[in-house]
């Protein structure tokens, strides 16, 4: 449905909104799993026999499935921004501060801070303030990977895996360093960083990604009512839609 | 100390894995026996120091027969990764152990490591061959006092400059200027003590978790400033065997790896022996059945404690902690804290006591937040987070509509 006087924009294609939707079951999945395995937060069956229930195992089945569809995706996602013509619009320029980026940086804040009453600047692409807020949750979401892999290396103690004594070495020259990069973000005073501050560290996380969700779904709707622009359908159907005056 | 850091993260860096290579083929072990051999060989020209007991009349008169003994040595070859082959040196390295001088130290500790090798529930072999190790200097266990026991470590030290293993228990409070801790009537600080002690000795062996990260004297707030040796000495071999307290059976190990080979095992990135600290507690654990199972014990003593559920809710640290506890146990085997029923409070990591030891699952733990400030679970500080951002988003929401009607009346 057109709407008169409004210009249609392709935001996200297909690919994009498929890899968008892949992610965020991905993550509710990874929350869920995740939150089980930090503490159990409900009990089996009695009744059934242990060898039909592996509870536990499941859920860190389930983690790591995500987990590895989550890299997987993220290194297309990385390929595909850097190294191809995927993006129509470079996602990344918009991080770099120009005096134009900065510029729009603090309108499209001033908008959200002024209730919408204030609104100069271009709002059919994707803008500074955007931008850098993606790119915050892309940092939370390499960390996670990071240490997610490195507390998954500590059940590989043998050095070897089934597809070879390759993986755990990679594992551990990949991400031993975030042992005391998560003792030094979670304020540790102590002499030595432990690996559980790598699990606090992968367990705080989650909180700042689950308020980043939170806020993501919140500036959407709250763009798509005000800015009256049908920001809602990026996600969904791709497009959203422009003033034909505006442009102009 | 920058330095030292910067090392320590070298080393992460370049960590490789905690397994030990037990296939190096035929002519790597054959030279290593022959070396070994060689070895034996020269110190059983040594006298035994002073006048240590001889080790064959000691198991004989523990009544310990000499088919438990080769027992116990094949056992020890194994844990020690050697071929079966090496099990005739690993007994001859036992009864040669009185040609090692030992000097033991003891710092910021509550004696907790000696106790452990000294207080088993019977002589075993490994507390026997402690006793006959050739001890020049312990504080609790020695009859002199006073003047006496200093004379007694400065003859040892000069005596056997370069050749003693030292092995500390305790950790070393750095706090104003290390007179937290001084001993003698000197009042010699730890950390004086310490250098002093390390500067002759062969190779020192930090024993317990205080020795080697700090332990209990370094949990928050540290008001000692307390280290672990290797935070503080410089130089020198250093062989950690954290735990609380180390396991008599890995400290054997070390000395007998020293006495068999003239060399310290082969360590990870914490200097802790890997034939001891290559396993994950959790990996060899006789309750990860019902870990996978989803079977935990909800509270002490309800019925899934009485069914031997895994301890995971009631804190068991066993999926973050490496030792060997779980296979070779303690007390020559008797028993272990999974398998008595409390769960494992990692006390063979770094900074065990605020990290490990608080018997409640990793997410309720108390963790400072990362402004520092009040102590608070993980969960409830992420819910925190949460309901802050919610509150925020509620009063935008609620001010955006008040502002939108406002500007639908004026258009």
């Amino acid at each position: 449905m057109k709407k008169e006087g409004y210009v249609r924009i392709e935001r996200m294609t297909r690919s994009m909104r498929i890899i968008h939707w892949v992610n965020a079951i991905s993550m509710i999945v990874a929350v869920i799993t995740g939150l089980y395995i930090a503490a159990p937060y409900y009990q089996t069956f009695i009744a059934d026999p242990a060898v039909d229930k592996y509870v536990m195992a499941w859920n860190r089945w389930g983690h790591f499935i995500v987990a590895i569809i989550f890299d997987v995706t993220s290194i297309i996602v990385f390929y595909l921004a850097f190294a191809t013509r995927f993006l129509k619009t470079k996602p990344y320029e918009k991080d770099v501060p120009t005096e134009g980026n900065i510029k729009q940086f603090f309108e499209v804040l001033l908008n959200l801070l002024t209730l919408n009453r204030r609104k100069k600047f271009d709002s059919s692409q994707l803008d500074s303030f955007n931008s850098i807020f993606f790119t915050i949750f892309h940092l939370l979401l390499l960390w996670m990977l990071l240490t997610g892999l490195q507390l998954y290396v500590h059940g590989l103690a043998s050095g070897i895996s089934s597809i070879g004594a390759w993986w755990p070495w990679m594992l551990h020259l990949f991400t031993d360093w975030t042992i005391p990069v998560s003792a030094w973000l979670n304020g540790s005073s102590a002499n030595i960083a432990s690996i559980m501050d790598v699990r606090i560290s992968h367990h705080s996380t989650m909180w700042y990604i689950i308020v980043w969700v939170v806020f993501h779904i919140y500036y959407q709707v709250w763009r798509t009512i005000f800015w009256q622009e049908g920001d809602i359908s990026i996600a969904f159907g791709g497009d959203k839609y422009i003033k034909v005056d505006e442009k102009a | 100390m920058g330095m030292d850091r910067q090392e320590s993260v070298k080393s992460l860096f370049t960590a490789k894995s905690a397994k030990v290579d037990t296939k190096r083929g035929d002519a790597y072990y054959e030279k290593l026996y022959d070396q070994c051999r060689t070895r034996l060989d020269e110190l059983k020209k040594l006298a035994p120091i002073s006048n240590r007991m001889d080790f064959s009349k000691s198991i004989e008169e523990e009544g310990v027969d000499r088919r438990d003994f080769l027992k116990w040595a094949s056992a020890t070859t194994a844990m020690l990764m050697l071929p079966a082959s090496f099990t005739p040196l690993v007994a001859e390295a036992a009864v040669l152990m009185n040609r090692v001088p030992v000097v033991w130290i003891e710092l910021q500790d509550c004696a907790g490591n000696s106790e452990a090798l000294l207080r088993s529930d019977g002589p075993q072999i490994d507390e026997i061959i402690l006793d006959i190790i050739s001890l020049e200097f312990h504080e609790t266990l020695m009859a002199p006092s006073g003047h006496q026991a200093e004379k007694q470590l400065e003859e040892a030290i000069e005596h056997f400059k370069g050749k003693y293993l030292l092995f500390v228990e305790g950790s070393v409070p750095m706090g104003i200027d290390g007179h937290f801790g001084t001993i003698g009537a000197k009042g010699e600080t730890f950390i004086d003590h310490l250098h002093r002690l390390s500067e002759d000795a062969a190779a020192i062996v930090a024993v317990g978790s205080c020795a080697t990260f700090g332990g209990i004297p370094a949990a928050a707030p540290n008001p000692t400033d307390a280290k672990g040796v290797m935070d503080v000495v410089q130089g020198k071999p250093i062989i950690n065997i954290p735990a609380c307290p180390a396991n008599p059976s890995n400290m054997v190990g070390v000395i007998l790896h020293y006495v068999l080979t003239g060399q310290v095992p082969e360590l990870d990135s914490l200097l802790r022996p890997k034939f001891a600290f290559g396993y994950r507690i959790h990996d060899n654990c006789e309750r990860r059945a019902h870990f996978d199972a989803g079977e935990y014990v909800e509270e002490w003593g309800d019925e899934g404690a009485k069914n031997n559920f895994c301890l995971y809710k009631v804190g068991c640290k066993g999926p973050m902690t490496f030792n060997n506890c779980s296979i070779i146990r303690y007390n020559e085997g008797v028993n272990w804290p999974v398998g008595v029923g409390r769960g494992c409070i990692g006390c063979s990591e770094p900074d065990f006591w605020d990290k490990y030891a608080y018997e409640r699952p990793m997410s309720n733990a108390n963790i400072k937040a990362p402004t520092g400030g009040v102590e608070k679970t993980v969960d409830e500080f992420g819910l925190g987070l949460l309901t802050a951002a919610g509150i925020g988003i509620a009063i935008h929401a609620a001010a955006s509509v008040a502002a939108g009607k406002k500007s639908e009346e004026n258009a």
